[in-house]
């Protein structure tokens, strides 16, 4: 008995220092790498200036073209995430504060993600390498009920948001494979339509006050930056429409553009508009809300 | 409570501790100790179905003991029959009344008359199949005469409910089980030393191969109808690896879990895919079931004597019923006849028993032939894998119409962010690692121990799938 208790204290050592070991190896890897998503980007930048900055779900990533922005004059970036919820783009926004990004305007997408106020769990995945290096990301995510596991017991994390943050996504950041996440400065345009279009329906969703929101709020009074919180268009067949009237109820500070796009040939799904019905609709709200610094 | 569960990584070694250092100076302690332990582990899945265990193991036990006191044959032939009946009942409503009753209403359907159906709100007990036939090939038994009847009970109850084998087997004899249980277990090193080997390699089937090919073979199956060839033909090739990872990794640790109590376990697995045909398929999947199958039902069917048509007969009876087993739905009923069809002709040309003796390879023609051979065998069970995977067999023929019409056989991007291929290479690996190792239990023991040892804890922790958790396949059996 006793020489297999010395063999299981031998096991468990090397799982423990695999452990270690692999944890080392991955967060090192995640460090080096700049160019995978939008989160380690921003991880990596420091200092950048910006007259716009674009924050949201797919419905902002899918929906604002900084260039036209940028033609203009301006200097924008889309950091929109596909299925970001507000309480990331709440974190995000404090790490741009914390890497002293100097932020003139925010247009944050204030529609279907104020509906929780919960998180996504693929997007906090893609914090997790930075778990130990940034003190932001550790205050964030101090009060979730795994934090411990998280930031104590090494390779957890990436055992258990493995999907995302697994080997696979080590290996492709190792090899430095790029991704399309920052091309055209972080917009994403959908090529193909669905059709027949399928209506998204919003009978199920109840605007609340979200939590998310009212922290982008504090930051953006705390670093002076002007929030623009909006609304995007969805295809006008979308079942109850009249979420929008009682989105608008509890803030009224949401600017409203769900119709500034209403042409069906805009739209990728109904929820998304495809590339021209973005190139539409980013026209629409530079002209409803800003001036062009360069004259025509 | 799964076997790679925190749960379970509490649960084992606290029952360890008490078993070899508590309860190892007797063996009712060491058994008190695991029957407890069983019935807990039993438990966390229902407790209420613990009272469905202990009546069946009182049922088995108490007609044992009838069995073997009866004076007549007749006396003897109505408790078997009781025993059986009663057995079986309880499996029938548990798991196959409500697939009886629909089937039933869409058959008078057919014929322009309406049913419907009471369905009963029923959960499936878990291991039901398994301790039902555990226990009806211990009354077999004894019926035959073959063992004399456990007058223990805890002895009996510790044989039917033994926790590493109650949810998905192997599948117990008593003639095996029951004299390592009614002695004192001494610990013995190089035994549990290969139990933790055993568990360490079921893992690696379980949470890197089975699960990682379940997340692509889950997509593939579920979008075949827009998927293409190249992509079909993996999802079975997927799937194919994913019953076999999930189900002998689960098999692995359970022999594993129960070396470490000083017991052995029947082997289940015998590396089925490198199998020249599909009779050697059959003598090394699920060898329990099949062995089970083989002993109680075909053999008392007459077996392989008398003319071809009642082999044949028999045959088709054996893998009907062992379709039917898996589960209340007609795409195993189909996957149990595609396998009897691929059986036949073995049979007819007295070739099933062609492939019983081990191979080596070598720059040869029959090696080459080998191959081959092992190649269309694997290539077949896909075939047979795609009926037991689809959710109907209008599915299965649909998806198998596709992989034949399509003709496209370029990499394919799915919607879980993953190409179609990318899991080719750590199937490969697996394979080699199988093949180089056929000859053993796992591939762990022997030289370099240690390094193996930890090349597998760290494939474990970095390709293992831990946020999208599969249970095991076979629990719902």
């Amino acid at each position: 008995m006793k020489q297999f208790l010395i063999f299981l204290t031998k096991g468990l050592a090397i799982i423990i220092l695999t452990m270690v070991l692999l944890d080392v190896l991955y967060t090192a890897i995640y460090m080096q790498s700049d160019s995978r998503s939008k989160i380690d980007y921003l991880y990596h930048s420091k200092n950048k200036s910006y007259d716009v900055v674009f924050l949201g779900s797919s419905r902002v990533n899918n929906h604002f073209v900084p260039k036209i922005f940028n033609d203009q004059g301006y200097t924008t970036f889309n950091f929109g995430i596909t299925r970001s919820r507000l309480e990331e783009s709440a974190l995000m926004l404090q790490m741009m504060v914390e890497r002293h990004y100097k932020i003139k305007n925010l247009i944050l997408q204030v529609d279907l993600n104020i509906n929780s106020n919960d998180h996504s769990e693929a997007i906090r995945s893609l914090f997790m390498p930075y778990l130990h290096s940034s003190k932001t990301i550790r205050d964030f995510y101090r009060t979730i009920p795994e934090y411990n596991q998280l930031l104590y017991i090494p390779f957890y994390r990436y055992m258990h948001y493995d999907a995302r943050i697994g080997f696979r996504e080590m290996y492709y950041s190792a090899v430095h494979k790029k991704t399309n996440a920052l091309d055209n400065d972080g917009f994403y345009p959908l090529l193909t339509d669905q059709r027949p279009m399928v209506a998204a329906d919003l009978s199920k969703y109840y605007p609340k006050r979200n939590k998310g929101y009212e922290e982008i709020k504090a930051i953006c009074k705390k670093n002076h930056i002007n929030l623009i919180a909006m609304t995007t268009p969805m295809c006008m067949e979308t079942i109850n429409r009249d979420y929008f009237n009682h989105l608008h109820e509890i803030y009224p500070e949401i600017r409203r553009f769900e119709n500034a796009v209403t042409e069906d040939k805009y739209f990728s799904t109904c929820g998304h508009m495809n590339k021209d019905g973005a190139i539409e609709f980013t026209k629409i709200v530079f002209k409803a809300l800003f001036k062009p610094k360069i004259a025509q | 409570m799964f076997f790679n569960s925190f749960h379970f990584a509490i649960f084992m070694p606290i029952v360890f501790m008490l078993y070899w250092f508590v309860g190892h100076k007797s063996k009712i302690n060491q058994n008190y100790i695991l029957i407890l332990a069983s019935y807990y582990f039993y438990s966390c899945w229902d407790w209420r179905f613990l009272f469905l265990l202990v009546f069946s193991t009182l049922l088995d036990y108490v007609s044992a003991m009838k069995i073997e006191k009866s004076q007549t044959s007749s006396e003897r032939k109505m408790w078997l029959w009781t025993c059986v009946s009663i057995n079986l009942g309880f499996l029938g409503v548990f798991k196959y009344y409500n697939f009886f009753a629909q089937s039933f209403a869409e058959m008078i359907h057919l014929f322009g008359f309406t049913a419907s159906p009471i369905l009963l709100k029923l959960i499936l007990p878990v291991g039901i199949s398994f301790y039902t036939f555990h226990g009806l090939s211990y009354i077999i038994d004894i019926y035959y005469k073959r063992i004399k009847s456990e007058k223990n009970f805890v002895d009996y109850s510790l044989f039917v409910s033994y926790f590493p084998l109650l949810v998905a087997g192997p599948i117990e004899r008593a003639t095996h089980l029951l004299p390592q249980i009614k002695v004192r277990r001494k610990f013995n090193f190089n035994k549990a030393q290969e139990g933790i080997y055993q568990i360490v390699w079921g893992l690696v089937k379980k949470v890197v191969i089975a699960d990682s090919c379940s997340v692509y073979a889950n997509e593939i199956f579920n979008h075949y109808t827009t998927a293409n060839s190249l992509s079909l033909i993996l999802g079975a090739v997927y799937f194919a690896f994913q019953i076999y990872g999930d189900f002998s990794g689960y098999s692995d640790i359970a022999l594993g879990t129960s070396k470490l109590f000083g017991i052995d376990l029947l082997k289940n697995f015998n590396y089925p895919y490198f199998s020249r045909d599909i009779a050697e398929f059959w003598r090394k999947w699920h060898i329990s079931l099949s062995s089970w199958f083989r002993d109680y039902l075909y053999i008392p069917l007459g077996g392989s004597k008398g003319n071809k048509w009642f082999q044949v007969r028999n045959t088709f009876i054996i893998f009907l019923v062992s379709g039917f087993w898996h589960g209340a739905n007609w795409t195993y009923v189909a996957w149990g006849l595609i396998n009897a069809i691929y059986f036949l002709p073995l049979l007819l040309l007295n070739r099933n028993r062609k492939n019983v003796d081990d191979f080596t390879l070598g720059l040869n023609f029959e090696s080459v032939k080998t191959l081959f051979n092992i190649l269309v065998t694997f290539s077949i069970t896909c075939v047979a894998w795609i009926f037991f995977r689809a959710k109907t067999i209008t599915d299965a023929v649909l998806y198998l119409k596709r992989m034949f019409t399509n003709l496209h056989f370029n990499e394919e991007y799915f919607r879980i962010e993953r190409y179609s291929h990318n899991l080719i290479p750590l199937v490969l690996i697996f394979v080699l690692v199988e093949w180089n190792n056929r000859h053993k239990l796992e591939p762990i023991s022997g030289k370099y121990s240690w390094l193996k040892l930890s090349l597998c804890i760290a494939a474990i922790l970095a390709l293992g799938v831990f946020s999208d958790y599969k249970e095991f396949i076979y629990f719902q059996f």
